[in-house]
């Protein structure tokens, strides 16, 4: 039983069709790469499956639950994390509460727990440091845990964003771009994080443009043209299948 | 009675239109809320008052050079301050509230040189109206509605068809595009604040013509002209054309059934409204779907 | 020195407001401009309570709290839906049409002509109608106020409110639940506004509708912003400072036609100012985007 289900997903915008009858499905502990020229509906996939966009046809399950009508927090709870393509940080926060503000809060997001600080919120909010900090070790920017969110490099920006993702414990983690505008060694600690976090037992669907990226690190690549699944396979299958080389053609660097 | 009405809310929906459609050239151009449009109705009705009243000049005279030095306010409010907000990457909250705050200024600026009592611009012995269909209609009147459409027709034809007017509407549907052709943006959103205030300052002429004026005319006046703006659909003139009609009529036969107080109420209830629900209003332009 | 602590009296109801505008604006980000509409609704129900029904004034205090509170849950409603400077304009909106009501119901409000005879405030015996006193009332409930927002915001949750202010969509996305946070922000910032409102009632132990203008939402909000947004002390400084120093205009021996549009003029320029130089305000750490 796969960990993420897309079933049928069809979503129109002004009768242009973003996405036509997608489905596919990823494993638990799996890296998927979702694949396609510019346009093909990959960050509109992902805003209806976090939630934050309607589709007009077709049901995503996720852990055998449908998830199709959940509104973001409500899927973020249930164990999916994602990062935007176009980085959605706090900037006038510092980098330790950008991650600390993603943690589940059993006492503290509670109104009067806030309000008369409890020392349950305070040892909660403790423990939860010490995890976000547990985090910013990962990813390599625990020295920066004081600077606010606006005074990261791009690429520190990148790496915030999937600490933040990580925070919410997820089984699937939805990263559009990951590698996007990273210079080659930050490219490769990128992907290197991912491969971690395969072995660490999450799932990843990624969106990426960048070949190499793609190739390098994923078990199973699907690719999209103009809203609709044109292939689905491993690298190796991907890299010979003729209908691919057609859509990118000019572009590929297989 | 009905036409009474009637003919009451077209005169409010031609000063409400005009106000509304020098709003509009404004928000096409410079994409906020230019709250102190207000104060430059308010400031026509003083300059008309000071020249007309005050100086004796010639009532024709007077229009047109009140009319410019409304024209002239408007630019010198957005060079010495949108313009120095637009250097840094504002938002149009900030406008917003910086606007607020200009129109506070301007407005106790007007009390303390007039001081707050109620002026008129009229002269002479208070003149009996026409009967026309059963409602009573003065020459003022009368000449407000005339004077408003006139203006109007001339704005639209401005808009639609001069160089300046292709401009304006460059500016406004693709800033950087205008640029490369050339157009020099900030001397279009110049123009643009000329030709709305100008509006703004008749409207305020006009309407002094018919009711008395005090330094706090302006707030109701610009709210009302927000409004007909967003109901007629923020971004189109037309739409500022009808949304101020629409105003002035249903403020009006509202009245019949409910009390004269709660206009700005139901003026603002109608907005909420059309805030939440429509904010393309009747005939405006869709906003972009935010990127996530 | 009793005019002193008028003052200061002043001063502390508009800290009072200050603070609690701060939390919704300044903290979460929510663009609302009509924040007097709620001190309205604790003023003028506070006062018919005690004046109709002979309800004491610590109830009717808590009562008018609970009621803005609850026209703080409808404010809310727009500020799911609209953001920035259209909020801006719907809660001010809002803000006209409770400064409507009061002016206009007249059966239930008396409208322009007011309500007078307001009782004041006694505890033991104690009567609260003189400036000391009411001093001493005023700066407990200040101090209340500065320490429930002060903790709410140096909380798990108060971060949840930042987050919502510095993108709303990755706070989403990260499992906060939007429309509960801005829901609370805004009965909560209602409620203490509503307090202010109160506190104002039975201290002038007069009110009519021209204490509670459009305008005034305005003056609070130049409050908060000459402070400094997200800044509770700024907040504090920013209201002590925007009360009295107009009062140092009347040294200067204006007539107060003149001293009353001055003040205003001040107000007007500084906003100005501040959103070209200084949107931080005083001591602010955060300025609008």
């Amino acid at each position: 039983m796969a960990l993420l289900t897309v079933q049928n997903i069809t979503k129109e915008f002004d009768g242009i069709r973003a996405l036509d009858n997608l489905s596919f499905e990823v494993e638990e502990k799996s890296i998927v790469a979702l694949i396609g020229p510019n346009g093909s509906g990959k960050t509109t996939f992902f805003n209806i499956a976090t939630g934050f966009m309607d589709e007009d046809k077709g049901k995503i399950f996720f852990k055998s639950r449908e998830i199709t009508l959940f509104k973001p927090y409500k899927i973020a709870r249930l164990g999916i994390g994602r990062t935007f393509q176009n980085i959605r940080l706090f900037p006038q926060i510092s980098v330790l509460d950008n991650v600390m503000l993603a943690f589940k809060y059993e006492k503290g997001e509670v109104f009067s727990a806030a309000l008369l600080q409890t020392k349950k919120m305070k040892e909660e909010d403790k423990t939860n440091q010490k995890k976000a900090e547990e985090l910013l070790k990962f990813v390599g920017l625990i020295d920066k845990k004081d600077n606010l969110g606006e005074q990261l490099s791009h690429g520190q920006r990148k790496l915030l964003e999937l600490a933040r993702a990580l925070a919410l414990d997820p089984e699937l983690l939805l990263l559009d771009e990951p590698t996007a505008g990273l210079f080659p060694e930050m490219k490769e600690l990128m992907l290197d994080h991912i491969r971690t976090l395969k072995n660490k037992g999450k799932a990843i669907l990624f969106i990426e443009h960048d070949m190499h990226s793609v190739m390098s690190v994923a078990d199973k690549i699907i690719v999209l043209n103009h809203g609709k699944k044109i292939a689905e396979g491993t690298p190796e299958e991907i890299k010979a299948n003729k209908e691919v080389q057609i859509a990118y053609l000019g572009k590929s660097n297989l | 009675m009905i036409i009474q009405l009637i003919s009451n809310g077209i005169i409010a929906g031609c000063i409400y239109a005009l106000i509304a459609t020098g709003f509009t050239v404004i928000y096409r151009t410079v994409k906020f809320f230019h709250f102190a449009h207000g104060i430059i109705y308010v400031t026509g009705a003083y300059i008309a008052y000071t020249f007309f009243i005050l100086l004796q000049i010639n009532p024709f005279i007077s229009f047109i050079l009140s009319i410019a030095l409304a024209a002239l306010l408007g630019i010198v409010i957005d060079r010495f301050v949108y313009s120095l907000l637009r250097k840094h990457k504002t938002s149009n909250l900030v406008f917003l509230l910086a606007s607020f705050g200009v129109f506070i200024f301007l407005q106790n600026l007007i009390q303390i040189i007039f001081g707050a009592q109620i002026l008129t611009l009229g002269t002479g012995p208070i003149k009996e109206g026409h009967h026309l269909w059963g409602a009573v209609i003065t020459n003022n009147q009368i000449l407000i509605i005339v004077s408003s459409l006139v203006l109007f027709i001339i704005c639209w034809l401005f808009i639609q068809k001069t160089k300046f007017g292709k401009a304006i509407r460059a500016v406004a549907d693709d800033p950087t595009g205008a640029r490369i052709v050339g157009i020099n943006s900030e001397k279009i959103i110049m123009i643009a604040f000329a030709v709305g205030s100008a509006l703004a300052g008749a409207a305020g002429i006009l309407i002094s013509l018919d009711t008395n004026i005090e330094p706090a005319i302006g707030f109701n006046a610009i709210l009302k002209g927000i409004i007909a703006s967003i109901i007629g659909g923020i971004g189109s003139i037309p739409g500022a054309l009808l949304g101020g009609l629409f105003l002035g009529l249903v403020e009006n036969l509202g009245i019949w059934k409910i009390q004269a107080g709660w206009k700005d109420a139901i003026a603002f209830g109608i907005l909420i409204i059309f805030l939440l629900f429509r904010p393309s209003g009747i005939m405006g332009f869709k906003s972009e779907k935010e990127k996530i | 020195m009793e005019y002193l602590a008028h003052i200061i009296i002043i001063a502390g109801i508009y800290t009072i407001l200050s603070l609690s505008l701060n939390l919704i604006v300044g903290y979460t980000g929510l663009a609302a401009l009509g924040h007097i509409a709620f001190a309205t609704v604790g003023a003028y129900a506070s006062s018919l309570l005690a004046l109709n029904l002979g309800i004491s004034p610590w109830i009717g205090l808590l009562i008018g709290a609970i009621m803005a509170s609850i026209l703080g849950a409808i404010v809310a409603y727009p500020a799911l839906r609209l953001k920035g400077d259209y909020l801006a304009l719907a809660t001010f909106g809002l803000g006209v049409i409770v400064y409507s009501v009061a002016k206009n119901w007249v059966s239930l409000t008396r409208g322009p002509m007011g309500l007078p005879g307001i009782p004041s405030f006694s505890l033991f015996g104690l009567e609260f109608n003189n400036v000391w006193t009411y001093l001493v009332l005023v700066l407990i409930f200040v101090s209340i106020t500065y320490f429930a927002i002060r903790n709410i915001t140096k909380s798990p949750f108060g971060r949840i409110l930042t987050g919502i202010r510095e993108d709303e969509i990755a706070t989403e996305a990260m499992g906060k639940n939007i429309i509960k946070h801005k829901l609370i922000v805004f009965m909560v910032g209602a409620f203490f506004a509503g307090i202010a409102g109160s506190l104002y009632a039975h201290y002038i132990t007069f009110i009519d509708p021209s204490s509670f203008t459009a305008m005034e939402s305005i003056t609070v909000l130049l409050m908060v912003v000459f402070g400094g947004l997200a800044s509770l002390p700024g907040s504090v400084v920013g209201a002590m400072v925007l009360v009295i120093f107009p009062e140092l205009l009347r040294f200067l021996g204006l007539p107060s036609s003149v001293a009353a549009p001055l003040r205003q003029m001040i107000y007007g320029l500084l906003l100005v100012v501040l959103m070209i130089y200084r949107p931080k305000g005083l001591i602010g750490k955060y300025k609008f985007k």
